[in-house]
């Protein structure tokens, strides 16, 4: 499988995943220091270096508490003379980016690259956030890459692009270049051994403040001209030739779709297809912009291509007609495909597009106007599903629904948005419930509670966590222990005696923590102990100060492959008819999908190939219907 | 198949089903057969039990999403979600789909609400009527039943991808599908794989040929 191809010393070709890609581009560039926090489109990227670790053994990795922390340690490696890389999600790059514009100023010594990943249409994020601006904004270079080869030998380019102008590189994505899977052509691995610098032989200064950032600043100019300079040759700044005057420029996965979008059309436009998006190769592009007399910008998102080529063409060809997001032909939401391309060219062409896609869709919305909706959902054997339960329970058992305020975070859990529960008032990012909530303790009479899951509370939860107890807030915390960063792929975080490939890590005592810091109480839950929750729940929503429940129990799916591991058996549950009254109270406030109704006598099944055993549905039903009856290995 | 053409399968399923190694599975076959490949797949959050797809593109592809009515197959492992991404199937294009259904919440939510008992989950039937106003090739397989005749329950993701080298124009030989197929799945399951393989193969021959 793939993961044998990233270790490959020949030089043949391989069917990768461009996340698997970059990290051999990262491989064949000889990088000693890797260190990330998982997140959707980018986690395969940390989840194959910390499989093929023991494999090289000559590179060192943190799976990092947050991604500020992981570009401060592969630029702390970089300092010290080290290739080093992390990749993060958009929005990490808020996370990280306090550092980044300083580390812009200070520059960097070996080479160091970081991927971001944009997300449009939001598959697995809370915005549809552009992070181009950030390469322009904090005067980091920006390469695009549009397919798996060029995730590879862009990674490889980025590194000597860094180590020459002593520069952190942003490589960007979108989702649907990190989870494209293509045929690439492998470069040759020559790996050496892991081996410490002396900081006297390599040190420089690297800090920026008052009259040094000032100084650092005008000399960041002139790094950024030279780098412009450079990208003028770049190769991965291209024309592809064509005939007539009407132009193309695009990059990233846009430029797959257009080159599909133009075959289908069969015509042949001039395209520029940039693969540097910071600085931009001026030259180059005022030369193309110069042959044409109108210009398409294809890309999705913000129009930062369409802005910046505008001021462009006031020096180079100050009549051309710039068509894009501005003049309606393409939208600044969600991602394109071939047909919104191929209609958008087909339009200002005046051509028919090679299907009538609109029927299509218009066909296919019709034949699916029976098809029930298929949302996210807690897994069968989640332990999310128990905790969220027996909440509502004590809230009921409290009369208090109408009288509480839900600030929800971001995890598996932020599903608790979503029917059955629909707790949430807030969700925004990355520990923010705490810090919502300490406004809304001062502003609100209700109860104040706010859950974050065990990665997150390390992640960016702990200063909000700080900051109510040292202001006496009234505040119900709920920490989701489940072992693991559960939502980006079961990885190890802080709470795991674990980091990467296994190897041995600490794990932080959560509820020491919590004690140290003064937390009022700190009580552990059980979710599968469903009912048993209840009271210490309803204890703490009626105390006064900082009181924090700990639902602990392992994510199922992390939970489910340590006894696999293990050799141990998974009993699915069966639903006892003779017992079970038709209550539903195991569907109604339940969503498992391990459950239905069987048509014939209308009770509860259990499907027995997806239910976990948990048996949180017993701890729902009134009559304790579901039992374990036999024992069946999976 | 000819030079310059792009033979487009789209995959889907329910998350937890297997579409990632089935995916593995024809990518390997097609890459040693000397096809080019290109994907555009569905990774993001790990939840199980959501709705999956995986854009599989033969030839000369240049994007990774194959466009509306393009699809010169579908290869579902769940029939609701077949109709889900209907909109992808060219007209007359091959539909290979497992009978399976898993009931979605919502759909037990209505059953569970409706104090009469009349609702009911929608059925293979239900979805097939609809799936035959695209294209009259849809090949509906009793996957687990195949399986457990192959002597596995597990190995219905074999039995459809026996069945694609079934239709005339599918452009990766048998052998090195079945050959991929064998060199990824576990090693103690090869032979009901093997049988699994077969299976699908010779019943999709007999209902396209029928």
């Amino acid at each position: 499988m793939t993961v044998e191809d990233v270790k490959r010393t020949d030089t043949g070709n391989a069917l990768l995943l461009a996340n698997e890609a970059v990290v051999r581009g990262a491989l064949e560039a000889n990088v000693k220091v890797v260190a990330f926090y998982p997140g959707s489109p980018t986690s395969e990227i940390l989840d194959t270096f910390s499989e093929v670790i023991d494999h090289f053994g000559d590179y060192k990795m943190h799976i990092s508490s947050n991604e500020k922390v992981a570009l401060e340690t592969v630029a702390g490696a970089s300092m010290a003379g080290l290739r080093s890389f992390t990749s993060m999600k958009s929005v990490g790059m808020n996370v990280a980016s306090d550092s980044m514009f300083s580390i812009g100023y200070t520059g960097l010594n070996a080479g160091c690259v970081c991927l971001i990943a944009d997300d449009p249409h939001a598959h697995s994020s809370q915005s549809e956030q552009d992070g181009r601006y950030f390469g322009e904004a904090a005067y980091v270079p920006m390469l695009e890459p549009s397919t798996a080869q060029e995730a590879l030998d862009m990674t490889k380019w980025a590194f000597e692009v860094s180590e020459k102008h002593k520069t952190l590189v942003i490589l960007r994505t979108t989702t649907r270049v990190n989870h494209q899977r293509g045929v690439v052509k492998l470069g040759r691995l020559d790996r050496t051994p892991f081996k410490k610098n002396r900081w006297q032989d390599i040190k420089g200064p690297y800090y920026t403040v008052g009259e040094v950032a000032r100084a650092l600043k005008a000399k960041l100019l002139q790094k950024i001209d030279a780098i412009r300079a450079d990208f003028e040759e770049s190769d991965f700044n291209f024309i592809v030739p064509g005939s007539g005057t009407v132009g193309i420029l695009t990059a990233g996965v846009s430029y797959d779709h257009t080159r599909e979008a133009m075959r289908n059309l069969r015509v042949k436009l001039p395209m520029f297809k940039l693969g540097t998006v910071f600085p931009f190769p001026e030259k180059k592009l005022g030369e193309f912009l110069r042959t044409i007399s109108t210009l398409i910008v294809v890309e999705e998102l913000a129009p930062y291509l369409e802005t910046r080529i505008a001021a462009l063409a006031h020096t180079y060809n100050p009549s051309l007609k710039i068509l894009g997001k501005k003049s309606g032909h393409f939208s600044e939401m969600l991602e394109y495909n071939v047909p919104i391309v191929e209609t958008a060219l087909a339009r200002v062409l005046g051509k028919k597009p090679s299907m009538d896609y609109d029927a299509i869709l218009k066909k296919a919305e019709e034949l699916k106007d029976m098809l029930p909706e298929r949302p996210p959902i807690f897994c069968p054997g989640c332990p999310h599903r128990g905790t969220l339960w027996a909440f509502r329970q004590a809230l009921q058992q409290l009369r208090i629904q109408n009288k509480i305020v839900f600030n929800n975070d971001i995890g598996c859990y932020s599903m608790a948005f979503l029917p059955p529960n629909e707790f949430s008032d807030s969700m925004l990012a990355m520990g923010s419930s705490l810090g919502i909530s300490a406004g809304m303790e001062m502003a609100l009479e209700d109860k104040v509670i706010a859950m974050v899951g065990d990665s997150t509370l390390y992640h960016a939860a702990l200063p909000g966590v700080v900051n109510l107890i040292h202001h006496n807030a009234n505040v119900t915390l709920f920490v989701l222990d489940n072992a693991v960063t559960a939502m980006t792929g079961q990885q190890y975080n802080p709470n795991s005696p674990y980091n990467a490939g296994g190897h041995e890590a600490r794990k932080i005592n959560m509820e020491k923590m919590f004690d140290a810091l003064g937390a009022d109480s700190v009580t552990i839950i059980d979710p599968y102990e469903t009912r048993d929750c209840i009271a210490p729940i309803k204890k703490a929503m009626e105390a006064d100060g900082f009181n924090v429940i700990i639902s602990r129990r392992d994510c199922a799916l992390y939970g489910d492959r340590l006894k696999r591991d293990a050799g141990e058996i998974i009993v699915p549950s069966e639903n006892m008819k003779d017992i079970c009254r038709s209550i539903y109270a195991c569907i109604r406030d339940f969503y498992c999908p391990a459950i239905a109704i069987d048509e014939k006598d209308h009770k509860m099944i259990i499907q027995q190939e997806l239910c976990d055993g948990c048996l949180e549905c017993r701890q729902a039903c009134p009559v304790n219907a579901p039992k374990h009856v036999k024992v069946k290995g999976r | 198949m000819k030079k310059g053409e792009t033979y487009n399968i789209l995959f889907c399923g329910v998350g937890g089903q297997g579409l990632m190694l089935l995916s593995a599975i024809l990518g390997k076959a097609g890459l040693d057969s000397g096809f080019n490949i290109m994907t555009g797949e569905q990774h993001g959050l790990s939840q199980r039990h959501g709705s999956i797809y995986v854009h599989f593109r033969i030839g000369a592809p240049l994007s990774p999403l194959i466009p509306y009515g393009k699809a010169d197959m579908m290869l579902s492992m769940e029939a609701t979600e077949t109709l889900r991404y209907i909109e992808y199937l060219k007209k007359d294009g091959i539909i290979i789909t497992s009978n399976r259904i898993m009931p979605t919440v919502i759909e037990t939510k209505k059953l569970a609400s409706d104090k009469e008992k009349k609702t009911k989950y929608l059925t293979v039937g239900q979805i097939t009527e609809r799936l035959k106003q695209v294209t009259s090739k849809v090949v509906v397989l009793d996957s687990l039943n195949l399986a457990l005749q192959a002597g596995n329950p597990r190995t219905e993701n074999s039995v459809l991808v026996g069945a694609t080298v079934a239709c005339a124009d599918f452009p990766i030989p048998k052998e090195e599908v079945k050959k991929a197929v064998l060199a990824l799945v576990p090693p103690k399951t090869i032979e009901a794989n093997s049988r699994a393989f077969d299976l699908g193969c010779s019943i999709c021959a007999d209902c396209l040929g029928g």
